[in-house]
């Protein structure tokens, strides 16, 4: 018996009974690599991507977020008009301009906005918007157009264009699927096991009784029916050899991941919501100087068909707040410069509300790019909710996501968007 | 018709991958007898629970009823004050959870030791279909009641079962339903009935959509009884055109219609067969299975006795060619270990960790399945808890952390040298088995595996059961551990 097989068994035996975020693989591995391919050899020594380049956050807002009652155009007689029961009092609203303010519950991106710390992108979508939460992430995924099915996704195929014999912890997921952005011709990326769920109903908000069916339901529901949304997922190859991999790359990076999330975390105070728990987790990693380029977090819950206030604002506070904890402590770990987060959501929702205190699935919204040196608070432009304006009842969009993500790609990431996309998108200039 | 299983292909392997899809699989003694039966014989007995012995009683949670003080408690709850309502809320969430919790113990139990295993397989099927979750429910004996629907009615006839599923009071709760109203219908059961239930992406168009809603409004939900209940004055009257047909459609009409769509039966056959045999049907399996469906009138029962004599069920690119869900790993790997089901908040967390929280799907498409289940987290942890069965309950205080994890591991110490585990792990292989390497890797493939061990796999059981020409009591234990860690193990 080698000794590395011993190592590995006694490795594996302590961890059983002796670790606790504890990352393990079989044995047998160690004779499954010299039958794996170079990359995967390389990827096993390699330190390539390095501590000093730039990294991504993406922050996925599952369920199609209402991004009208999230950037509110408080001035807009249309809103008012069909937004009888959601539209939200004026004078609770954080102005960001002469016609546009914040949720009352976004005071943590309000704060990193007025320190240039934070953009909107406004009205973000894509042409012949499809309704399905799953169909519609797919696109979001894959940057496919809506009438043609992809498999990679957008992240998967920068790693494979960017980042040949990259160390697998180049991508980083935090959560229990990994999403589809990240499927690929050569699978790279780790998931990291998330906080537990949100205990939904933990604090009932106060108010009064609502109109619920059940009273004995806290006032704000859970957020609707979609927790998280990975996109459709897929491996090319046999099932064993993608096994196989996926077990390579768990030996390769657990050792290294529980090593640093073990070490004490910075002393920055995070709010207890799974979002900012995740993020803080990010936070870690990244302190570590583990080499990863892109960062994936999700929040679930956006699907609010009814009783909406309630949900949508704690919502909203989760994220703002989330990030603005993310944003201070990458500053004063001094990795903010390095750092830029991008929100997306499936899409937005029905500019007029169901009966339900709720809105229906949409097409444009908001996106969010947060990060040290955010020069333009406003980029694109606001839809117009003018009835004649409206397609099928939703906003018009105004920018291509792809075009946010060429912008990103490019400017960030510093690689040519157009092989990654697979079309040629004027990239959406943003610093 | 589809061509059958030729009666020389009815092997002990083939009742094996029968008993694995059509159930969650089992010792070895249990595949012989099933193979014993011959191809029909084993049919009967799961789909139809032929010439059992014994079944396993029902049995449901105390809670499992209606609760006869709902209407009491509604009322203190009206004249309580805020803080005392707040409080009144909590408790009674806090109770739902546990309940939920309990129920979740409750159904991993059945699918462990149910001789009808097929039964609570389809109910898992349909929970993945109708993907419910009791966070946003928040009711413990709604969610029973759904999962009795399945099981009640998850072998009939599908336009039957999808009238069911929308009058269903968890159903209602979970897409809003109970909330729709005439002036503004609420879209989302609407929407999801057709994607997600019935007819798949592409097959309708938003005015579809819009016009089912509509049919769909008056259907609502008491709040007292928690039944379903018929709101004339919610209800839309006017005409609507659905797929087709233009009437003054209410929900009993819409939704047989919706389920009678030529492209819901090869929607629910696509999705039977990926849970059951492959990713994909081919086109030879679907026209089958349509033809099966035409002349049964969309009776599941049919279907699945038409699929489980199929040579396509059988085929070599369906067999073992399937990653286990969490659940299907953890029963298996208990029914395999023949050990009882642990501890219910150890298997319910093991199975949350695993991307598997029973009751409480990601999102209402359900659990994506397949290589969906597998990234270095979940790999990682199934190989933990793998070990945690092998090395009985000691392993598991390993997941605990901090101060209380030294205290759980020094006291299930103690515990394990009273616990005898490797006794029982031993008492899975005859003596002969124990006393022959070669024979003891034979009884490893014929229990855990189905097939040969690759050489990887074969090379490492070596490498654990070391130079002794007869195993040690300790080997043995490691090289069962070492099966059930290996990526060979995860597909069946």
């Amino acid at each position: 018996m080698s000794a590395n097989l011993r190592t590995r068994r006694e490795f594996l035996r302590t961890t059983v009974l002796g670790s606790a975020l504890a990352g393990t693989a079989p044995a047998f591995l160690t004779h499954t690599w010299a039958a794996l391919d170079a990359q995967g050899r390389d990827s096993a020594v390699a330190q390539t991507t390095g501590r000093d380049g730039t990294i991504l956050v993406v922050l996925q807002m599952a369920g199609g977020n209402d991004g009208l009652n999230t950037i509110v155009p408080f001035r807009n007689d249309h809103y008012r008009r069909v937004r009888r029961r959601l539209a939200l009092p004026e004078k609770d609203l954080l102005k960001l301009s002469e016609d546009l303010a914040w949720h009352p519950a976004l005071k943590g991106l309000q704060a990193l906005a007025d320190t240039g710390q934070c953009s909107v992108v406004q009205g973000v979508g894509y042409p012949n918007p499809n309704r399905s939460h799953f169909r519609s992430t797919e696109i979001w995924q894959t940057a496919s157009d809506s009438n043609r099915v992809m498999r990679e996704g957008w992240i998967g195929r920068y790693f494979d264009h960017a980042c040949q014999g990259c160390d697998p912890t180049v991508g980083v997921h935090i959560g229990r699927q990994m999403p589809q952005a990240f499927t690929a011709r050569t699978p790279r990326g780790i998931s990291v096991p998330g906080p537990a769920r949100n205990r939904v109903g933990r604090e009932p908000m106060a108010g009064g009784m609502r109109l619920a069916l059940d009273e004995f339901a806290p006032a704000e529901t859970p957020g609707g029916s979609i927790h998280d949304l990975s996109g459709a997922s897929g491996a090319s190859g046999s099932v064993l050899d993608f096994l196989d991999r996926t077990a390579l790359d768990a030996q390769v990076s657990s050792s290294k991941v529980r090593d640093i999330l073990a070490r004490p975390a910075s002393g920055t105070v995070y709010p207890g919501s799974p979002l900012a728990q995740s993020l803080k987790t990010v936070a870690q990693l990244i302190a570590g100087g583990l080499s990863t380029r892109i960062y994936y977090v999700s929040q679930g819950g956006y699907d609010t068909h009814r009783d909406q206030l309630g949900t949508h604002a704690r919502l909203l506070g989760e994220l703002g707040d989330g990030v603005k904890a993310f944003v201070d402590d990458l500053k004063s770990q001094g990795n903010l410069e390095r750092v830029l987060v991008m929100s997306f959501s499936e899409f937005g929702r029905r500019v007029a509300e169901n009966a339900s205190g709720g809105t229906d699935h949409g097409a444009a919204g908001p996106m969010f790019l947060a990060g040290a040196k955010m020069r333009r608070l406003l980029l694109g432009q606001y839809p117009s909710l003018a009835p004649s304006d409206l397609v099928n009842g939703d906003l018009r969009f105004h920018v291509d996501f792809r075009q946010v993500y060429a912008g990103v790609l490019e400017t960030w990431l510093k690689v040519p968007s157009e092989p990654i996309l697979g079309r040629k998108v004027t990239p959406l200039k943003w610093v | 018709m589809l061509e059958p299983l030729k009666p020389e292909r009815w092997t002990e392997a083939a009742a094996a991958h029968l008993l694995n899809r059509a159930g969650f699989g089992g010792p070895p003694s249990e595949i012989q007898a099933l193979h014993r039966l011959g191809q029909e014989g084993a049919i009967a007995r799961l789909v139809d629970g032929k010439g059992l012995a014994t079944e396993l009683p029902l049995n449901p949670p105390a809670w499992a009823h209606p609760d006869p003080d709902r209407v009491a408690k509604f009322r203190k709850l009206q004249g309580a004050s805020e803080e005392e309502r707040r409080r009144m809320r909590q408790d009674e969430q806090k109770q739902q959870r546990q309940q939920v919790e309990e129920l979740r113990a409750w159904w991993l139990g059945r699918m462990v030791a149910s001789p009808r295993p097929l039964e609570e397989k389809l109910v898992l099927f349909w929970h993945g279909h109708f993907a419910t979750s009791a966070q946003k429910v928040r009711s413990a004996w709604l969610m029973y009641r759904q999962l009795d629907l399945f099981r009640k009615a998850g072998m009939g006839r599908w336009p039957d079962l999808l009238l069911g599923v929308t009058r269903d009071p968890a159903m209602l709760l979970w897409l809003d339903q109970a909330q729709s109203r005439r002036e503004h219908p609420n879209e989302n059961y609407a929407r999801e009935v057709m994607e997600l239930f019935a007819l798949g992406e592409g097959h309708y168009t938003e005015k579809d959509i819009l016009e089912t809603a509509r049919a769909l409004t008056g259907l609502g939900l008491n709040r007292e009884t928690q039944e379903p209940e018929w709101r004339p004055r919610q209800h839309d009257p006017g005409s609507k055109t659905v797929l087709g047909r233009t009437g003054p459609m209410g929900p009993d009409e819409v939704i047989p219609h919706i389920a009678r769509q030529p492209q819901s039966a090869r929607f629910v056959i696509g999705r039977l067969w990926r849970f059951f045999a492959d990713e994909t049907a081919s086109a030879d399996v679907t026209r089958g299975l349509v033809a099966e469906w035409d002349r049964s009138g969309g009776e599941i029962r049919s279907l699945l006795r038409s699929m489980f004599r199929s040579e396509a069920f059988y085929a070599p690119e369906v067999v073992r060619t399937q990653i286990k869900s969490p659940v299907q790993w953890l029963v298996c790997a208990l029914r395999e270990l023949e050990r009882p089901l642990p501890p219910g908040p150890m298997v319910t967390g093991a199975l949350r960790e695993l991307g598997q929280d029973l009751l409480a799907p990601p999102n209402v498409k359900g659990w994506d399945g397949g290589v969906a289940w597998i990234n270095t987290g979940t790999l990682t942890r199934r190989q933990q808890f793998a070990a945690v069965l092998v090395e009985g309950r000691a392993g598991l205080a390993a997941q605990a952390e901090g101060p209380r994890g030294q205290r759980l591991r020094e006291r299930m110490a103690q515990q394990r040298k009273r616990e005898d585990g490797v006794a029982r792990i031993e008492a899975l292989f005859s003596r002969e088995e124990r006393q022959d390497r070669q024979r003891f890797m034979a009884g490893l493939e014929r229990r855990f595996l189905h097939t040969r061990m690759r050489s990887q796999l074969k090379d490492e059981v070596n490498d654990v059961l070391g130079d002794d020409a007869v195993p040690e009591p300790r080997a043995i234990r490691e090289a069962v551990r070492v099966v059930l860690q290996s990526t060979d193990y995860q597909l069946t």
